[in-house]
């Protein structure tokens, strides 16, 4: 299979998203950023919690949805740049359910799938339709069911003729939506092994959201986590990491290997014990306050150097939100647009005086995050070792590491720029530099400065 | 096809046809025949077959009834013919499009257009200027139609796209809009000519009107036309049942089919109202009884509508002239009064249960 796909294809993906921002309205931006690719032949799982954009990242890659920025490709070609009826003759869309008002039959329904191939109106069915939608029918297994009323079906038998409709376009690429989410777990299996065997004998690329996570560590070799962005992209073993998942999914589970089992199992936190945190992990000695993608480069640098670190608080959404879920030990989390919250501003609170640096990262300070920057001024008075980074800047200063006294006025300037409150936020700052923080311009030297400190907390 | 086990409880599709076609003639025959002067059937198919030219029977009949046949009843019978399969094609257009089966031709503002647009025609003094030449209702009314859905249409519309919700709700609003405009011209008119009034109320109460064979054939391209390109959109519509995002994802245009949609069924309740006023019930029922015998396939749908329209308007207006003889009823009591207790006894007797 894979050497007819590889000289089919060759290495080039199928489906691939390009930066792509996207939100319903304007104003409220859903995914932003988000990259990603599907090469012709893979079988991936597409996990993440509810609201976190994953039916929105379907209907990106159908076509339905276009992006605000970024682009979609189908073959290396732009999606905006194809007719829909050719996007429809490569990918097909298994919905989670089809609502049909009408009694219609299934071998009628089955035939709507040749709709793309069908010359625009007058156009009829011909011999070949006919044996394509014969043949939809046979591997899906409802050829017995053809003239049964499609309405009259159960949920399993359902959900195949849908996936025989969508067999009937004769795609690369199958899109499903969560296909087993209301199926018992017979019909979960059934779906599940019949999608599995088309990818493995007919080699259709397959890309289904799912929330049965234990279904998903069975079936797909590779998973995509996402959360208003991808998370994780690798294999079940990885990606299916209880740490991880708590934080995405905001719950306590346990991953392991059943006995008898030859697959990853998620369990809920049990009833008796109540989930405690773990305790022989190293307690991260760093926090940081992140935000618009202003933290990226320092956490990926504190990763790399095996520094355990937490993060927040951060906006579901956010860019720095999606790598942090990935990065970092623990997340403070904040729902999308919301100002932070006095709850979340007293878990910040409570971490700052657990922790002993704090990693300012240059983010833009409006009304929505002050409250954080007055926690990171308390915590500072109180006696707690601050970062501040800056964007390094055009100024030709002597040093990258600078404290109050020597700050050039470029750098104050560059810290009033990302000032949204009117003076309040630049008072932080200012008060922050007073209360001894140190200001790093590049990430090299703030690792340097992280690891005196973790060094001298050990 | 021929592998289709169809439900045994639905009859084949072309005995069904074939019977309509017949039921369709006979009941044209009959509703000629019927009235005043009765003209056996004999005589009505050979002055019909003399008039094209190629036949020549011996004219043994009296020649007034070829003169009834053709200037009165012949004409009125094809209009109703005309309005009763474009009013129910429009129904089951709009059901389809709209997957609701509460939807009939006039629900997007088509009806409140067409009566301000007779309105005006009957309250303004212009038809003592035209009416030497045409009759201004049923042009008003037509226009008063097609304007009323390109409005709702373009109030319906935002970033390129024609939400089904809104286009209800905006057919609702301007639908009592229009209404009330009506209403108000009509009380602030001086309504010292009663006739005038009358004449409007019984427009409104839906009737076929007597217009010459000149509208009649222009009536007749516009409903042949438009339902020529109702047979052709059935696919479309067939595809639309599954819901716009998975048309969509079926590669179907679905902006455009949706404005090819509502444009023939516009066109289509306007040639009728303009001709008929506003006859309730056909264009809601028909294509239910249709999809009772024959499935919700709309490629044999709509034509099954259009023929079962036709048969069923030809009654209506039959029993209309006939009943009070001389006095004429409007049409609109009987499609209710004949049509509601068929239908529901098709419903109730049908073994399985009806999801239209």
């Amino acid at each position: 299979m894979v050497e007819k796909l590889i000289a089919t294809w060759g290495q080039s993906p199928l489906l691939q998203v390009q930066h792509v921002t996207f939100g319903y309205t304007q104003q409220q931006v859903l995914l932003y950023d988000v990259s990603m690719q599907v090469l012709a032949g893979e079988f991936i799982g597409l996990l993440g919690p509810n609201g976190s954009g994953k039916t929105t990242l379907l209907r990106l890659l159908s076509g339905v949805l276009t992006p605000q920025q970024g682009q979609v490709l189908l073959e290396g070609r732009a999606l905006s740049q194809w007719k829909q009826r050719q996007v429809a003759r490569r990918v097909a869309v298994v919905p989670q359910e089809l609502h049909m008002p009408f009694d219609f039959t299934v071998e009628h329904m089955v035939s709507l799938g040749r709709t793309p191939f069908i010359s625009s109106f007058w156009g009829s069915r011909q011999s070949q339709d006919q044996a394509i939608i014969q043949d939809a029918m046979q591997v899906t297994g409802v050829s017995s069911l053809a003239g049964r009323v499609f309405n009259e079906l159960s949920g399993g038998e359902r959900q195949r003729v849908t996936i025989a409709m969508a067999l009937a376009q004769q795609p690369l690429a199958l899109l499903l939506d969560e296909p087993t989410s209301h199926l018992d777990i017979k019909y979960q299996i059934e779906t599940l092994e019949l999608v599995q065997r088309l990818n493995r004998e007919r080699g259709v690329t397959v890309l289904a959201a799912m929330h049965d996570l234990n279904l998903a560590a069975r079936y797909f070799p590779r998973l995509l986590l996402f959360q208003r962005g991808v998370v994780a992209d690798a294999s079940p073993a990885e990606v299916l990491e209880p740490d991880l998942l708590s934080r995405v999914y905001g719950i306590q589970v346990r991953v392991g290997i059943l006995r008898g089992s030859e697959h990853l199992s998620v369990l809920p936190p049990t009833l008796v014990d109540v989930p405690v945190t773990l305790e022989h992990e190293p307690f991260p000695m760093v926090h940081v306050i992140a935000g618009g993608g202003s933290g990226a480069l320092m956490m990926r640098a504190l990763a790399d150097a095996q520094i355990p670190f937490s993060a927040g608080a951060l906006h579901i959404g956010d860019s720095d939100h999606a790598l942090a879920l990935r990065l970092a030990r623990e997340v403070l989390t904040e729902q999308p647009y919301a100002p932070i919250s006095p709850e979340i501003l007293q878990q910040v609170h409570d971490r700052l005086q657990q922790v002993s640096l704090l990693i300012v990262c240059p983010t833009a300070i409006g009304p929505g995050n002050l409250g954080l920057l007055q926690e990171a001024v308390q915590a500072a008075r109180r006696g707690l070792a601050v970062i501040l980074v800056t964007e390094p800047s055009q100024t030709d200063c002597v040093s990258d590491i600078s404290t109050l006294p020597s700050l050039s006025v470029g750098e104050l300037a560059a810290f009033k720029a990302r000032d949204y409150t009117g003076g309040l936020g630049f008072q932080c700052i200012e008060a922050l530099l007073q209360a001894g923080a140190i200001v790093t311009t590049s990430v090299a030297s703030s690792l340097n400065e992280v690891k005196k400190h973790v060094v001298v907390s050990h | 096809m021929k592998m289709v086990i169809r439900p045994a409880r639905r009859l084949a599709t072309p005995v069904v046809f074939v019977f309509l076609i017949v039921a369709l003639l006979v009941t044209m025959l009959v509703a000629i025949s019927f009235g005043s002067v009765s003209i056996p059937f004999l005589t009505i198919i050979q002055i019909v077959l003399n008039n094209t030219g190629i036949f020549h029977f011996f004219a043994y009949w009296d020649p007034v009834l070829a003169i009834i046949l053709l200037q009165v009843r012949l004409p009125v019978v094809l209009g109703a013919a005309l309005v009763g399969a474009a009013l129910a094609v429009a129904g089951a257009l709009f059901q389809g499009m709209l997957r609701n089966p509460l939807a009939d031709p006039y629900l997007i503002g088509t009806s409140s257009g067409a009566a301000l647009g007779a309105t005006i025609a009957f309250v303004l003094p212009f038809d003592t200027v035209y009416g030497t030449f045409f009759s201004l209702t049923p042009v008003l009314a037509f226009i008063g139609a097609l304007l009323t859905v390109l409005l709702v249409y373009a109030l319906a519309r935002s970033n390129q796209q024609t939400p089904v919700v809104m286009l209800l709700l905006a057919g609702v609003v301007v639908n009592a809009l229009l209404t009330a405009c009506q209403t108000l011209i009509l009380n602030l008119w001086p309504s010292d000519n009663f006739g005038r009034i009358l004449g409007l109320f019984n427009w409104l109460s839906g009737g076929i009107a007597l217009v010459g064979w000149g509208p009649l054939g222009l009536v007749a391209v516009i409903v042949l036309l438009s339902l020529c390109g109702a047979m052709a959109l059935g696919r479309v519509l067939d595809v639309f049942a599954l819901g716009e995002e998975a048309a969509a994802h079926l590669g179907l245009p679905v902006e455009l089919s949706k404005f090819l949609i509502v444009i023939v069924a516009s066109l289509l309740t306007a040639a009728a109202v303009s001709i008929s006023g506003l006859i309730g019930f056909v264009g809601l029922v028909t294509p239910h009884l249709m999809r009772l015998l024959l499935g919700p396939r709309h490629r044999i749908l709509i034509p099954a509508s259009a023929l079962a329209g036709a048969i069923f308007m030809i009654l209506a207006d039959l029993l209309a002239r006939s009943v009070l003889a001389p006095t004429v009823l409007p049409v609109g009591i009987f499609t209710a009064l004949v049509g509601g207790p068929f239908f529901l006894f098709l419903l109730r007797n049908n073994k399985r249960e009806y999801k239209w």
